[in-house]
């Protein structure tokens, strides 16, 4: 049963089990049970998750319509749109005659997803169907306000929907409990139901997300949910991405995440060896890693777009061998920013030393620092003459001591 | 020999005054003079070659030669490519040098240029440095010196005479550090001075460096391979030898805290990490050849990835990673 999608499994199949939005419920059956309606087509818009694609399908179920659906996952160029509406809505069945089906219905969800150079042309093909059409034509969208829909408003009737009330979703959440056989706190229900901000598929996502067989869901339990709608943190991210299942759960989470990939790239890479403990499977991810540090050098300041093949081989190295993982504490902040800081004053005493010596003996300070300041350092430690090199080479007491004390790189 | 009574540091102290004596480059030393005899020919020079064997030295005699002792310094700027802030600073001071300078002596109508390192220069700050060159040749003239001549863009080799210095010769590096050895009375045995010149791998600086050290340690007495082999323990990389053994022997964590303790102490780059590390790999003694080129190919793989990527203590941990692996096979295999 926990495999099954309970917005699946408890989607309404009736027009009045559809939870909330009753104006434009009463609205959207008027419009599609009206033979003579002045516009052809119908855009229902509104939040997410409050019931339109529900109310479609539960409308099309009661009036024995058919459905013909393109969504956001099509591409809506003119000609993809002609390809698929023209046969629909300009025929009417030949089972028409012989079934109940009182026609064909074509639903285009998600139609603010028309976007830039992929749908060209695309609303100007919709216009021009929903000025020939036979079958009635629902289109869903979460946001109208854009300027590129402008033209679509125009012969469409307009059904808004809202987000769905709190207590409606509660009622809801309560009888998908009852009917898994979920024990819980009503507080449980109450806090996912506000933390969805009506939107229900949301809210019945997490009810299942939250509930275990067996185990009544407390409050306590809904604690995580706060982090919905918000950008997922570093430490969120570290957590997560070392715990995946596979390389899609992250590549997904990469997607989501809003961590600087800079930042990011170096926290995965400190806490990298205490998540694989084996050599092998260590070497591996280790491998991705620096594979991924390449693309990023690569990208530089324009190459953009390689920052898949970034993604890419960060996700790899997280899915190295998912079974092995078992929760550590994180390493931060990162061992970079720790040690350069600590060590910082150590290597201007040493630049300040090597630019003598350069000085002096006409060499570079890489130069100084590789074959002048190992000898040095031992020449100064042998205290008889030490006093006049140190003040050939200007060197103050303080560089002279940090000299003789200075461990061999 | 002359000497530089003032400098502590033998290197400097002994360090050729005159083109004559400058140590076992006779081809280079003989076109050089041919120079001199007219120096208003002079073009551009280049010197290329490993570390310690007579470049800037013998860019500085040409100096001395040109200008005399005395007033070298006034016509003679000596700049490092990878010191110096980039090339805005490098084109400031030619400019403000060559107009200075410009026709204040004698019947040498420039200014010399000394650039050490060029090769660290990245390729946008050679073409800036290559339009330097052009616009300030009429007061100046350039010796540029580098390790590797094909790290130098070609419009600027064009513009130079090249000369490659090769590795000294073992006869000529003995000599010199026993010549070194007589003039400070130091007494010296010649096994110890054949252990320095192994270890010094043809850089004479290195080598004079040690001599010097191992004089320091053996104050009166006979300075003995022993007291040599001391001396050189104590000034080998023996973090980067631990880091090394470290990871070939399976224990990333200890290997990795060396590696950031050395780029904190010492702010190595990447490159300079991985170039140590080829040096000491092949010094092991546990390991076979055969073993020693998988490790040294890994170190040749991310060498290269330093090179393009972005995140240089990212690209050495993916390393040592690599080591511990191989490392572990070889374990098992044995």
């Amino acid at each position: 049963m926990k495999n099954d999608l309970w917005v699946e499994k408890y989607r309404p199949t009736l027009i009045k089990d559809v939870i909330g939005n009753e104006e434009a419920k009463i609205l959207f059956v008027e419009w599609l049970g009206n033979k003579r309606r002045t516009k052809k087509a119908v855009l229902l818009y509104g939040p997410p998750g409050v019931g339109k694609t529900t109310l479609v399908n539960a409308a099309a179920n009661e009036y024995n319509f058919r459905i013909i659906e393109m969504n956001a996952s099509d591409t809506r160029s003119e000609k993809a749109v002609t390809r698929i509406a023209n046969p629909a809505t300009s025929f009417t069945g030949l089972d028409k005659f012989s079934s109940e089906i009182k026609g064909n219905i074509l639903f285009m969800d998600e139609i603010d997803g028309i976007a830039g150079n992929e749908d060209r042309g695309g609303v100007n093909a919709i216009i021009k169907i929903i000025e020939n059409t036979r079958a009635p034509i629902i289109m869903a969208a979460n946001d109208v306000e854009i300027e590129k829909l402008r033209p679509l408003k125009k012969v469409c009737t307009l059904i808004r929907f809202q987000p769905t009330r709190i207590p409606l979703i509660i009622m809801a959440l309560k009888s998908i409990c009852e009917q898994e056989h979920v024990k819980y706190e009503f507080v449980a229900l109450e806090k996912i139901a506000v933390n969805s901000q009506g939107d229900v598929r949301s809210a019945i996502n997490d009810l299942q997300g939250l509930s275990e067989e067996g185990k009544t869901l407390t409050e306590q339990d809904t604690l995580a949910l706060s982090l919905r709608n918000k950008d997922v943190s570093m430490y969120d991210t570290l957590k997560e991405y070392f715990a995946v299942k596979n390389i899609a759960d992250a590549a997904n989470l990469l997607n989501y995440s809003t961590v600087e990939y800079d930042d990011l790239l170096m926290a995965i890479g400190d806490n990298m060896p205490k998540r694989y403990t084996d050599t092998v499977k260590l070497a591996e991810a280790y491998d991705f890693l620096s594979q991924a540090d390449v693309f990023r050098g690569r990208i530089g300041i324009e190459h953009w777009h390689l920052l898949k093949y970034f993604y890419n081989n960060l996700a790899q190295a997280a899915s190295v061998d998912p079974e092995s993982y078992k929760p550590f504490e994180f390493i931060s902040p990162p061992i970079r920013v720790i040690t350069l800081f600590w060590t910082k004053s150590k290597r201007t005493l040493l630049t300040s030393i090597c630019m003598k010596i350069g000085v002096q003996c006409h060499v570079s300070k890489y130069e100084a620092k590789m074959i002048f300041v190992p000898y040095l350092r031992l020449m100064l430690q042998q205290r008889k003459k030490a006093n006049a090199l140190a003040e050939w080479l200007k060197l103050t007491p303080e560089e002279v001591t940090f000299l003789t004390g200075l461990k061999m790189f | 020999m002359s000497v530089n009574e003032g400098a502590l540091m033998w290197v400097e102290k002994y360090r050729p005054k005159t083109l004559k004596d400058v140590v076992n480059q006779h081809d280079i030393v003989e076109s050089i003079k041919a120079f001199m005899r007219n120096p208003k020919t002079m073009p551009h020079l280049m010197f290329a070659g490993i570390p310690g064997t007579g470049k800037t030295t013998t860019a500085l005699c040409i100096a001395h030669e040109l200008f005399g002792m005395q007033n070298w310094r006034n016509f003679t700027l000596e700049l490092n490519a990878s010191d110096e802030r980039g090339i805005d600073t490098v084109r400031e001071r030619v400019k403000d040098f060559s107009r200075y300078s410009r026709g204040a002596f004698g019947d040498i109508p420039f200014a010399l240029i000394i650039l050490d390192e060029c090769d660290q220069m990245t390729g946008p700050a050679q073409t800036a440095l290559r339009r330097i060159m052009e616009t300030s040749s009429r007061t100046s003239r350039f010796i540029l010196i580098c390790n590797q001549s094909s790290k130098i863009i070609e419009p600027i080799q064009s513009r130079c005479a090249i000369f490659r210095f090769s590795r000294l010769e073992r006869n000529a590096m003995v000599e010199h550090l026993k010549d070194v050895a007589k003039k400070e009375t130091v007494n010296i045995s010649s096994e110890a001075v054949e252990r320095i010149v192994d270890y010094a791998e043809g850089d004479l600086r290195h080598a004079i460096n040690a001599l010097q050290t191992a004089a320091a340690y053996k104050e009166d007495a006979v300075v003995d391979e022993k007291v040599v082999s001391q001396i050189i323990g104590e000034a080998s990389p023996k973090q980067i030898q631990l880091m090394l053994n470290k990871a070939i022997n399976g224990d990333f964590m200890e290997a990795r805290r060396i590696m950031y303790d050395i780029i904190g102490t010492y702010g190595f780059t990447g490159a300079e990490i991985i170039r140590q590390m080829q040096k000491e790999l092949f010094k092991i003694s546990y390991i076979l050849p055969e073993q020693k080129a998988e490790f040294s190919n890994i170190l040749g793989e991310y060498d290269y990835r330093l090179t393009q990527g972005a995140n240089s203590d990212l690209q050495l941990s993916a390393l040592l990673a690599q080591f511990v692996k191989v490392g572990k096979a070889l374990g098992e295999s044995s």
